[in-house]
């Protein structure tokens, strides 16, 4: 065989390579290597002409503050009651799209990755008519006479999470829905033949079995959100610190890039820890769930 | 054992009417087949009986209890399902207890109850194994299992074995047929495969396309004295040969157009055998004898042209044309150890038969 037949054939043997190829070199270029700058800087120490210079650990030691540690506990709460609570709410609407839904089944998939299509800051003004003093939710209240004076909505921690919540329903509810809609359904009547009740059921067959859909929900949900910094700025009011509001203080604000790539490594560390903690309880959910004992 | 009785039983999907006004005796403890064509609403009956649909009107019995409207999760009646439908994040073990551990019974029971069942399986070794890692013939068996473990009144079986290769089918069709002799549950076998439905039933059924029960019978009968030209057509194979009947001093013959008369044998519980009506008549390819000689002692004997031969390794089938618009079928053991004599493509034979072999239908 000669050189060119054999580099043919060696093309068509890994062109798959080849076509992975151009995706690998650009999340090097442009992710890999600036966030191997990130991690550098965080170790370098700056001198008044702010030119780079020896290791240091300097800025790792101001972390002993607790303020940075509460920032990101806060952080960690809001993303962990999102993620939570988007799968509570996922959940139903998945399964009854997936499963039960016949005629308008296209009709309200269309509906719940509507706000896919919606440009965020959109989405989030949106929320501002809903939850401001003469908003949606206000109005109706005190028309109904539930409340005498408007509540207090908007630049709360309550309409972080709610705007969250929205924002990322169909992040949770997709996989999920995936999930659900390739289930077999027969194994439902089997298990109802079986004896058990139909609450039996869903919680030894369809929940077990559609737990893979729930967890890359959460994470999908879980690890934007514990760095999300459009929401809480502009909802938030910015009055509580979250991971992302603090990271963008530091470069933005405050132009100090080597803490703000400290903090930044530091909650990608702990985020990372969490998450992998928590991949570890869903396995164990899992097996439990799956063998009883 | 109970009987279950289907009364006047009427279920449509989507204003799609699947069965009609049904109605059908299931006798207890025994192996009962429910043979059809695809879409005779077989399956749909089994899964009435089941509890996993509801009749529109009608009712269904299970000894003396009206179980028309109970809950699928209280009937004692558990069902090997088509693909078996067997929980893919549990294995063998947890499959088979499926039943028990619903019901809080006490785990050391449970072990006894799955090992012993598992063993009646055949299926021992596999106790811990992961559902996809077993066989196709292995997770039927684990179907099964967990179908009998809670002991139920009634065995449903929806085509079981469709999915496993020929050998492995007519193994399981054995098996089945001792697990049912030593269980004495009623099994319900709903196949469209008239083999299956041969080997295994005690009594059978036979619906057509239109939901309506046909026959009901044992193997034998239901072969032997098919009742319509249905069932005679879809059990096994036969010769439909339409004529009319006619009685010459109680000599019976049916005046075929082109080939004359054929000596026939009319029951007397056949009231609408009578002299000059229509009927059909099946006659099995086994039942003639085919050969290029004249012979003696048949009742009836036709000649014919050989117009096409396929050789079935036990058996060779014979196409004779014995009139411009009748072909006969002829099965002939092989017999090739022997001298015999060697028929050939377009050579003149005589089909015999007697005619005690011939099934008078009504049209």
């Amino acid at each position: 065989m000669n050189i060119v037949a054999r580099i043919k054939s060696a093309c068509m043997r890994e062109s798959s390579f080849f076509m992975a190829l151009p995706a690998f070199i650009w999340q090097l270029i442009f992710l890999y290597v600036p966030l191997i700058f990130v991690i550098v800087a965080s170790f370098m120490k700056v001198d008044e002409k702010l030119s780079l210079g020896a290791l240091t650990l300097e800025h790792y030691a101001s972390f002993t503050d607790p303020l940075y540690w509460v920032v990101i506990g806060r952080s960690l709460l809001l993303a962990m009651c999102a993620a939570i609570a988007c799968g509570i709410m996922a959940y139903p609407v998945a399964y009854y799209i997936a499963l039960r839904a016949t005629r308008w089944k296209n009709v309200l998939l269309f509906f719940l990755i509507l706000p896919f299509w919606i440009n965020l800051l959109v989405q989030v003004y949106a929320w501002f008519f809903v939850l401001e003093k003469n908003g949606l939710v206000n109005t109706v209240l005190l028309k109904l006479g539930i409340i005498a004076e408007p509540l207090r909505l908007l630049n709360t921690p309550f309409a972080i999470f709610i705007v969250m919540l929205y924002c990322y329903l169909p992040f949770m509810a997709m996989p999920i829905y995936s999930i659900l809609e390739r289930f077999n359904q027969r194994l439902i009547e089997a298990s109802l033949d079986l004896g058990a009740t139909p609450w039996q059921t869903f919680m030894r067959v369809t929940l077990p079995m559609s737990l893979p859909g729930l967890k890359t929900g959460f994470f999908l949900v879980f690890v934007p959100s514990f760095g999300e910094f459009v929401i809480p700025v502009l909802t938030g009011g910015g009055k509580k610190l979250f991971v992302g509001s603090m990271i963008s203080l530091y470069y933005l604000d405050a132009g100090d890039t080597q803490l703000g790539a400290a903090f930044t490594m530091l909650s990608g560390v702990v985020l990372l820890i969490v998450s992998l903690f928590l991949n570890w309880l869903f396995k164990r959910i899992v097996r439990v769930s799956a063998g009883g004992q | 054992m109970r009987n279950i009785k289907i009364e006047g039983v009427t279920k449509s999907f989507d204003g799609d009417v699947i069965l009609e006004n049904l109605s059908l005796m299931i006798p207890g403890g025994k192996f009962f087949a429910l043979l059809g064509p695809s879409g005779s609403g077989k399956t749909t009956l089994l899964r009435l009986i089941a509890g996993l649909e509801t009749a529109d009107s009608g009712k269904i019995f299970l000894g003396d209890i009206d179980i028309t409207h109970m809950p699928i999760n209280e009937r004692r009646v558990n069902t090997v399902f088509q693909n078996y439908a067997l929980f893919p994040h549990m294995n063998v073990f947890d499959n088979v207890a499926y039943a028990l551990t619903i019901r809080r019974v006490p785990k050391d029971v449970i072990e006894q109850k799955v090992i012993k069942v598992l063993r009646t399986v055949h299926l021992d070794r596999f106790i811990y194994k992961s559902i996809d890692l077993l066989s196709g013939g292995q997770q039927q068996r684990v179907a099964l299992a967990r179908a009998i473990i809670n002991e139920p009144d009634v065995l449903l079986l929806d085509e079981p074995l469709a999915a496993l290769d020929l050998k492995l089918r007519e193994r399981m069709l054995v098996e089945l047929i001792e697990l049912q002799d030593q269980l004495k549950t009623t099994f319900v076998y709903v196949t469209h495969d008239q083999f299956e439905a041969l080997t295994v039933a005690d009594y059978m059924a036979i619906m057509n396309k239109d939901g309506c029960i046909e026959q009901v019978g044992t193997p034998k009968e239901i072969y032997e004295f098919p009742t319509s030209v249905f069932v005679a057509s879809f059990v096994g194979t036969t010769n439909i040969v339409h004529g009319t009947l006619h009685i010459y001093d109680g000599v019976q013959v049916v005046e075929v157009p082109e080939l004359g008369k054929l000596a026939v044998v009319a029951p007397a519980d056949k009231v609408w055998a009578v002299d000059g009506n229509k009927i059909a008549m099946s006659l099995r390819p086994e039942k003639i004898d085919i050969s290029k000689t004249a012979l003696e002692g048949f009742s009836n004997m036709l000649r014919g042209v050989v117009k096409s031969i396929v050789y079935h390794g036990r058996s060779t089938q014979y196409n004779v044309r014995v009139s411009d618009d009748l072909i006969l079928q002829v099965f002939e053991q092989n017999e090739e150890h022997f001298p015999q004599e060697v028929i050939d493509y377009d050579d003149q034979v005589y089909l015999y038969w007697q005619k005690e072999n011939v099934v008078l239908l009504n049209q």
